[in-house]
This record gives structure tokens, sequence and C-alpha cells, in this order.
């Protein structure tokens, strides 16, 4: 791995061996197994998502295992939460016939937006929902929700026509219109859902990537050196503040356009 | 939970509109471009047209999903 590469070799800017810039690649996002279980080999990402996975069915657990009336502090901080996906989720997207996908939302919000944060634990640091398989697993299963509300609330025929057919229409725009509003939604909607998480996770991990590795190459016993390294460190420190903003926001905004996404598949057919 | 029996227009759910148009348009325009640029690529193909229809196929997707977004949302 070049982040580890570069430290071994004591690579700096006007350093003895010489050597330019070791830009962090796509190679930051791959791992070799830590080790097997049967026939799967468990890697980084995928045991983050794992630990992440067990963390939220314990604080969910310890918040709603024993509710009380009178919330105590677990309890009180799972409610905000509650009250979060349902109120500015669930409810503006769909409406109040939204707050039975609640605990949907909520486990997808607070899945990702958990799996997002691995990238601000120190030492961990690495975003799980930068491997495109997760983002894609969400997408899939929202799509898979999707289509079997289509199909139960409209009937096949309705459910077809509600998947493909834009109203009010005269009547030879269908034949160019339909295929595209087609596709758009079986299709390009989870796609782009996907697209949206994974790279704005990949983005964030990489630019943090390249502001450290270019503090410690930018290292060299001067005033410039030293002064342009400590830049690029603050920017590494800055990238990561922002990306905890970012992380946040990213769950946000999947929850929200998953739930626009089957708010359409409730709208009665046309 | 208790607060399910909260009254619904207490929530900032007195109106919701559903679609997420920035998401929706999005869509919309990649999908028309895909379907009618694919659909021109295929005729050039079969035709053996060299790149003719490919751009036409995609103006026109173009064209089209725009036509779709304004009936979507800018028809009110």
């Amino acid at each position: 791995m070049s982040a580890a590469h570069v430290l071994a070799d004591g690579c700096h800017l006007m350093g003895s061996n010489n050597c330019g810039f070791p830009a962090p690649g796509a190679e930051i996002f791959v791992f070799d197994p830590l080790f097997t279980i049967g026939p799967f080999e468990v890697t980084k990402p995928a045991l983050l998502a794992a630990i992440c996975a067990v963390l939220i069915i314990v604080f969910f657990w310890a918040a709603f295992g024993k509710s009380k009336l009178v919330p105590g502090r677990v309890q009180g901080l799972g409610e905000l939460g509650y009250l979060f996906v349902r109120d500015q989720i669930a409810r503006p997207m769909i409406g109040v016939k939204g707050d039975k996908f609640v605990p949907y939302f909520m486990t997808m919000f607070f899945f990702i937006w958990s799996m997002n944060m691995m990238a601000f634990v120190p030492f961990v640091q690495f975003p799980v929902t930068s491997r495109i398989f997760f983002p894609a697993m969400f997408a899939t299963v929202a799509w898979a929700v999707y289509m079997y509300l289509t199909f139960r609330k409209n009937g096949f025929v309705g459910g077809l026509k509600n998947l493909a057919v834009p109203s009010g229409l005269p009547f030879w725009v269908y034949f160019i219109l339909t295929p595209i509003e087609f596709l758009s939604n079986i299709f390009i909607r989870p796609f782009t859902l996907t697209i949206r998480l994974f790279a704005n996770m990949f983005a964030g991990h990489m630019l943090v990537a390249v502001f450290s590795v270019a503090a410690w190459y930018l290292v060299s016993p001067s005033l410039i050196g030293m002064a342009s390294a400590s830049l690029s460190f603050v920017m590494a420190v800055v990238m990561t503040a922002f990306e905890l903003l970012i992380q946040f926001l990213q769950a946000y905004i999947f929850t929200m356009l998953v739930a626009s996404y089957i708010s359409q598949a409730l709208e009665e057919a046309h | 939970m208790d607060k399910d029996s909260d009254p619904p227009e207490k929530s900032p759910a007195g109106r919701h509109d559903g679609s997420n148009p920035g998401a929706t348009i999005t869509s919309l325009l990649i999908s028309g471009m895909l379907f009618w640029g694919g659909m021109g690529w295929l005729v050039d193909k079969w035709l053996g047209t060299g790149t003719v229809f490919l751009p036409i196929g995609l103006i026109l997707g173009l064209v089209a999903a725009l036509y779709l977004v304004y009936v979507r949302f800018g028809r009110d």
C-alpha cells in the first residue's frame, strides 16, 4: 500500500533518494484478506461493516429493548434518531403513510452513516461505503422494495403503467417517452443512488489520503519544507472535519432519495 | 412508541411532494440519452453507417427527456 510505503521509504521532496510524489491511487481501497471463515475471505471493509452492524444492533437494543414511558438517556438518544428519520425523511417524502417504512429507513440511515463514519475513527480510517458493493447492495434492496410496492399497490398492469407511462400526453409521444421512463425507474435510479454515495465517499477518502501523504512527502529540513508540510497537514485535518459533515449528509441524502423512490411506487396509477 | 400518536400536522409533513426533482431529472436525462443513443448505435451497427444515428439518437433522447422533465415538473 502506497501510504505505508511512503512512510517506510522515507520518501521526501528534495530527499536523498530523489523520489517523486507517491500519489495515492485506487490501491488504497484494496485490502488483503485479514482472515478467512470457511470459503469467505474477510477484508477490512467487510469486518468494519460487520462491526457497524453489531454496534447498531447493540445501540438500538439498549435504547428500545426495554423502552419506558419516560425515556432514559440511551432511549432518549434513540428516540431522537427515530424522530429525525420520521420527520425529516419519511413524512416529507411520503407523508403520514410513510410511517410504516420508518424502521427500514432508520436501519438504512444509521447503517450507512456508521459505515461512513468509519473514515473518522482513528487507526481505522476507512469509509466502508467507498467500496461500491456496499452502496450497490443498499440500492438493490431499495429497488426490490420499490418493485414489490409498485406491483402490490397497482396490480400487474397498473404497476407496469406506473413504471413506464407518464400521464397526460398526446398518443404518439408515448412511443418515445415510455422507454425513457421505464429505464429511468427500473435501472438508472438505483444506479445513480449507488454512484452518488460511492463517489462521495471515495473522493473524500482520496482527498484526505493525498493531503496526508503530501504532508509527509513535503517535510524537509528547511523553512519552506516545514511550512508547506504543515499547511498540507492542516488541510488533511480540515478535510477530515469536512468529511464528517459529508458522511452524515450522504447517509441522509441516500435515505431521502430512497424514500422519494418508494413514494413513487405508492402513487396512484394515473 | 407512544410518539406515533402525534397528530401528523405537528410534524413538517403537512405538505409533502413525494418526488425529489433533482434525482429524478438526472435519472431521466441519463436514461433518455442512454436509450435513444443506444438505439442509434444499434441502427448504425445494423446499417453499417458508421456514426450517423448515434448522435441523432443522443440528441433525440436528450430532447425527449427534457420534454418529460417539463411535463413532470414544469407544467404547473
